[in-house]
């Protein structure tokens, strides 16, 4: 029998931690509390203190990159462990660090700088301009792209996650408008997300190409296996590639539904989405073919 | 425009109730038409769109999202009596949903 082939999809940063995936996975939270320690003494005092409830810094982005990124560390470290290997990883979002841990490109504190000089990078050249995002689910691109024109909104599409779901970035009072006619013109779903910084936004370049120099000095080293970029859906497999998406990152579109389509071409029949969230395996349900994504914890179920 | 027999609706209900169950992890006994979707499931707008795609495919509808979400903003949906009976006037009129505002 031919060995399942499978991708790790790692999320972005997670809205809450009430589902908490992984729960059951053996050594899991062992492994996770051994993250938050180290990053703690490296990082931030405050992650060290984390929990689930009382002190979960939801409300602050920074801290919510670090913990997603630990998180998501932790779970692919064990699957790792456990023979359960991906022939390729993939990042949504700002969750690329997770993905090159995974590939072995970049060990757990370099991870945690670039989240740390990316943030900051990013901060500094927006200022003090109010910025934002937000999903909507239920309209073409082109309804979109339509309401953005005809307002004169500053607002970009961002990422597509399925055929009619879309993330934009940019001026938050523009955004906020935007959403609602949105939701006047149809959208099903329509909401903003608790991130001061746009990212993905055209506009961010400046701030990415700061960051680029930043991290000059980290080293990153040739992945185990291919990491998939979310721009253009190459397979990246030399430091020097890796180093480059990692700044267009910042400033470019992304697009998860042809990630994923792409994936699915490659003959991928399995996804795990290793993070704190499910929101990819959610979304998978508007994605057809022939295929599985699961969790954390169906991992634990059917492994 | 589809005619909706009893048993259209009988199989509507199943399906609704099935799924909620599944998807709040709540057992099928304490669903019933009066349910709050959100008060009482934590259910969400994701699961609405599921649902949606759920009867697109077993009755091959055609309906744009945006009819049913343009219908949706002027006739909410609170409870899942009346979540099945949108499903059902979906399956009825598919993209002339919106023609019964007129008529009304």
């Amino acid at each position: 029998m031919s060995p399942t082939r499978l991708v790790f999809v790692f999320p972005a940063f997670a809205s809450d931690y009430t589902d908490h995936p992984g729960n059951d996975l053996p050594g899991f939270f062992e492994q996770f509390n051994l993250f938050l320690y180290e990053a703690g003494n490296r990082v931030d005092p405050s992650l060290a203190e984390f929990d689930f409830e009382s002190k979960n810094y939801l409300g602050d982005e920074l801290i919510t990159q670090y913990i997603t990124y630990l998180y998501s560390c932790a779970a692919s470290k064990i699957l790792r462990e456990k023979q359960i290997k991906p022939e390729y990883s993939a990042g949504y979002s700002m969750g690329i660090y997770a993905a090159l841990f995974d590939a072995g490109s970049i060990n757990l504190e370099t991870g945690l700088r670039f989240i740390q000089y990316a943030y900051q990078s990013l901060k500094s050249e927006i200022g003090g301009t109010a910025y934002g995002m937000g999903t909507l689910i239920g309209l073409d691109k082109q309804d979109i792209e339509q309401l953005i024109r005809k307002s004169n909104f500053r607002i970009e599409i961002t990422n597509q996650n399925a055929s009619h779901s879309f993330v934009v970035s940019g001026l938050l009072n523009d955004v906020s408008e935007m959403l609602l006619m949105a939701r006047e013109e149809g959208a099903l779903h329509a909401r903003s997300f608790t991130v001061s910084v746009p990212y993905h936004y055209s506009r961010l370049e400046k701030g990415a190409l700061f960051f680029a120099q930043s991290i000059v000095n980290l080293e990153i080293s040739p992945p185990s296996n291919p990491v998939i970029s979310l721009i253009d859906q190459r397979e990246l497999k030399s430091p020097d590639d890796l180093r480059k998406e990692l700044t267009s990152n910042l400033y470019h579109p992304l697009n998860w539904l042809k990630t994923q389509h792409w994936l699915q071409q490659k003959g991928i029949c399995r996804f795990i989405e290793c993070g704190p969230s499910k929101g990819l395996a959610k979304n998978a349900r508007f994605i057809e073919g022939d295929y599985r994504f699961i969790t954390l914890d169906d991992v634990t179920l059917h492994n | 425009m589809a005619k909706i027999t009893e048993s259209t609706r009988k199989e509507v209900k199943e399906i609704v109730y099935n799924f909620f169950a599944e998807e709040c992890e709540v057992d099928k006994s304490r669903i019933n038409d009066n349910t709050s979707i959100i008060k009482d499931l934590d259910g969400d707008s994701l699961m609405f769109l599921e649902l949606i795609e759920i009867f697109k495919k077993k009755y091959n509808l055609d309906i744009e999202l945006k009819v049913i979400g343009k219908y949706a903003v002027k006739h909410p949906v609170a409870t899942i009596g009346q979540l099945i009976d949108m499903q059902l006037l979906i399956i009825e009129h598919e993209n002339r949903l919106l023609e019964l505002d007129i008529k009304s």
